[in-house]
Order: structure tokens, then C-alpha cells, then sequence
């Protein structure tokens, strides 16, 4: 696995213990997973993505990632209705290994946004993961 | 001789289980871990009543009779979320569940699946079976047999599922099956290579020292109540006895 120093972990996500990183856009929030995650999970085989229009609350199961013989859940990072998925991913899950920061997974329209209050910054995350 | 650090771990033998018993019983396991109700991690050693598990994306094809046949004999068809497609599970073959926690364990995915193929070569070399990975797909196989099978789930880091390994079970059900997928691939069983009786309490026996070392583990022995209690687990025992009614 790479060290926590090679990770890359932009400054302008929010980040959960469950490693899915949020990003805020006007009215809605982009949903993939971390650079960490990627790397623990190795190469990634397939994407189990939700439907367009499917609603979740935060914390809840709303995808999965498959990498050798392993499937791993995707949690909501906040609460809110799916907008758009990646289907790119469909094709080519492999990007997600590639760049897990642009290969978001989905995006929602939130259903309270200040839940990100909740999220970590990079600093607590990094944190984290340190243990 | 270079120490290392092994860490405490738990082990229990469940013995002969009903498959969606032994699924609850671990994922109520998964979530006490990262809980932390569940300080460490877990290895359950067991047998499975005889059924047909569909991993994840797993779908219908690869099973080559219809499953009236299935039902015709009592053995459920039952699709869960594991990596992996479609698996024989039965008496006299050993199922090993790993419930551990890969986050405090700093460890990855393709490094746990390798470690439990390792795990099922050292038992396997044990009885004088050289057993290989392949590059066709993941798990163990002797001669280009298959004799062990790896299949992972994970929930929030902790991982569940795990290994099979063929000690003395009739391979007749496989043959109803592409096993994982794969056409024309054979299966095989330890008793089988050897050509002598196999005790599954030997296997398991061995299996434990393998894993202890192969994992770096101290796996202490706990009850099924111990365990359930721990996971806030009320068995459903019935479906263990219907079973074995059914199966008797």
C-alpha cells in the first residue's frame, strides 16, 4: 500500500471515516472514493452504481466497488437525491484507480447541505488514517 | 530466529452451519467490529449444509441445471454480496470466514486474498499437496484442479466471507456448475490427491497454525456463545435443525 505521505488528498473535499470524499458545487455534491480507498481496494473491476433519482441518507449504502474477488460498499457522505452518475465507470472502472478525484462516482442534489459539517477536512482525515 | 509481533485474535468453530445462519452471524460480527464492540478479529472455521452461493454480480448462466433441480434436492440457490460468481458450499469442505479489520491492520485487498491463498498452499503442502495460483483466476488449484476458492466482502474495513478448501466432499454438485464462472474447470478435494482418508479435524487443526502464521496472529479459542454475545447475535438455530432433518 502506498505511505500516507504519497496520498493524495486535495485541500478542497470533505472526507468521511469510511474514506468517500464530497465535493460542494453550487446546489449539488460530487461523491467518489479516496486515493487511499483505491489503493487498499487494488484494481478495480466494477461499479455498482444507483439510479438517477434514487434517494439516500447519509451514512447509507448507495454503490459498491469490485476489485480481486472483493466488494466493497460506498457510503453517502450527506443526505440527498442522485442527480447524475459516472457512467464511464460502467466501461471503464478502471479509472477509478486512475484518478479516484475525477472519477466521481455521483452526484446529488443535498437534502440539508450543512450535514457536511459533519465531514472531515483533510487535516482530520489525514488524521485519521494516520490512527 | 526474527520475532514477530503477532497480533490476538479470536477462533471459533461454528462446525456443521446453515449458510444464511452463519451470513447473519457474520455480518452481526461486521458490525460490532467496526463498532468496536469487537475489539479483534475473528476467524470462524465450519461446514456448510449443502448450497449454491451467487456472488455479487453473479447471474443465473453459470448454473447448468435448472433449479428446479436444486429445489428437487434442498439445496438453496442464494445470491450474496461477495466478490466472486458462483460456488458449491457442502459437507466435508472447509470454510474459513475472516472477519477482519483491514484500516487497523494497514493492509490491502489483494494482499489479504493472496494471504489466504497462502494459507490454503501451507495446509495443503502439510499432506504433501503442491498447491498453485493461476493466472486464469484467483483462489488455489492442483494440477489445474481447483481445490480452494476465495471470495471477500467489505463493510466500512472490515472485511467477511473468505476461503473454501475441498478436503473430502463429493464434487458431484460442482459439476452442476461452472464453479466461479469458469468452464471446464475440475475441482478436486485433498482426499482425493492423496488417496487416504482426510479428517476435517485435522485440517482445521493445521489450517489454524497456518493461519496464525501467515496472518501474524495469536487466535484464541471462544465459544459461539462467547462470540454471539459479543456481536448482540440471537442464533436462529431452527434453520440448523430443519437442515439437519433435511439433509439426514
Amino acid at each position: 500500500m502506498k505511505e500516507i505521505n504519497e496520498l493524495i488528498l486535495p485541500n478542497d473535499l470533505f472526507y468521511t471515516e469510511a474514506h468517500e470524499w464530497a465535493k460542494t458545487e453550487k446546489n449539488s455534491v460530487k461523491i467518489g472514493i479516496t486515493d487511499y480507498a483505491q489503493d487498499q481496494l487494488g484494481d478495480i473491476v466494477f461499479v455498482e452504481l444507483p439510479q438517477v433519482g434514487d434517494t439516500f441518507e447519509k451514512g447509507s449504502v448507495f454503490g459498491s466497488l469490485e476489485s480481486v474477488k472483493a466488494v466493497s460498499e460506498i457510503y453517502m457522505p450527506v443526505s440527498g437525491k442522485v442527480t447524475a452518475i459516472n457512467t464511464a465507470l460502467a466501461d471503464s472502472p478502471e479509472l477509478v484507480n486512475q484518478d479516484p478525484y475525477a472519477a466521481w462516482i455521483i452526484e446529488i442534489s443535498p437534502t440539508d447541505l450543512s450535514e457536511t459539517d459533519t465531514l472531515m477536512k483533510k487535516d482530520a482525515y489525514l488524521k485519521q488514517l494516520k490512527g | 530466529m526474527t520475532r514477530v509481533n503477532k497480533r490476538n485474535a479470536c477462533v471459533t468453530d461454528l462446525n456443521l452451519i446453515d449458510y444464511e445462519e452463519a451470513w447473519k452471524f457474520q455480518s452481526c460480527l461486521v458490525t460490532a467490529r467496526h463498532q468496536g464492540r469487537l475489539p479483534l478479529d475473528v476467524c470462524l472455521l465450519l461446514e456448510h449444509y449443502p448450497v449454491m452461493t451467487l456472488g455479487k454480480r453473479g447471474g443465473r448462466e453459470n448454473l447448468i441445471v435448472p433449479e428446479r433441480f436444486l429445489e428437487n434436492r434442498q439445496i438453496p440457490l442464494i445470491q450474496v454480496e461477495r466478490g466472486g460468481d458462483i460456488t458449491y458450499h457442502g459437507p466435508g469442505q472447509l470454510v474459513v470466514y475472516v472477519i477482519s479489520d483491514l484500516d487497523e491492520q494497514k493492509c490491502d485487498v489483494t494482499t489479504f486474498v493472496s494471504m489466504l491463498e497462502e494459507t490454503v498452499i501451507r495446509t495443503l503442502k502439510n499432506y504433501g499437496v503442491r498447491g498453485d495460483r493461476l493466472p486464469l483466476n484467483r483462489g488455489v488449484f492442483v494440477s489445474g484442479q481447483k481445490i480452494g476458492s476465495v471470495g471477500l466482502a467489505l463493510r466500512k474495513g472490515v472485511t467477511f466471507h473468505g476461503l473454501s478448501l475441498n478436503v473430502n466432499l463429493s464434487l458431484e454438485p460442482f459439476s452442476w456448475i461452472n464453479p466461479c464462472g469458469l468452464k471446464d474447470i475440475r475441482m478436486t478435494t485433498i482426499q482425493n490427491e492423496i488417496k487416504e482418508d482426510v479428517q476435517m479435524a485435522e485440517v482445521k487443526q493445521i489450517i489454524k497454525s497456518h493461519l496464525e502464521d501467515v496472518f501474524s496472529l495469536s487466535l484464541h479459542d471462544k465459544t459461539r456463545d462467547d462470540l454471539e454475545t459479543i456481536a448482540g447475535f440471537s442464533g436462529i438455530k431452527t434453520a440448523s435443525a430443519k437442515n439437519e432433518a433435511a439433509h439426514a
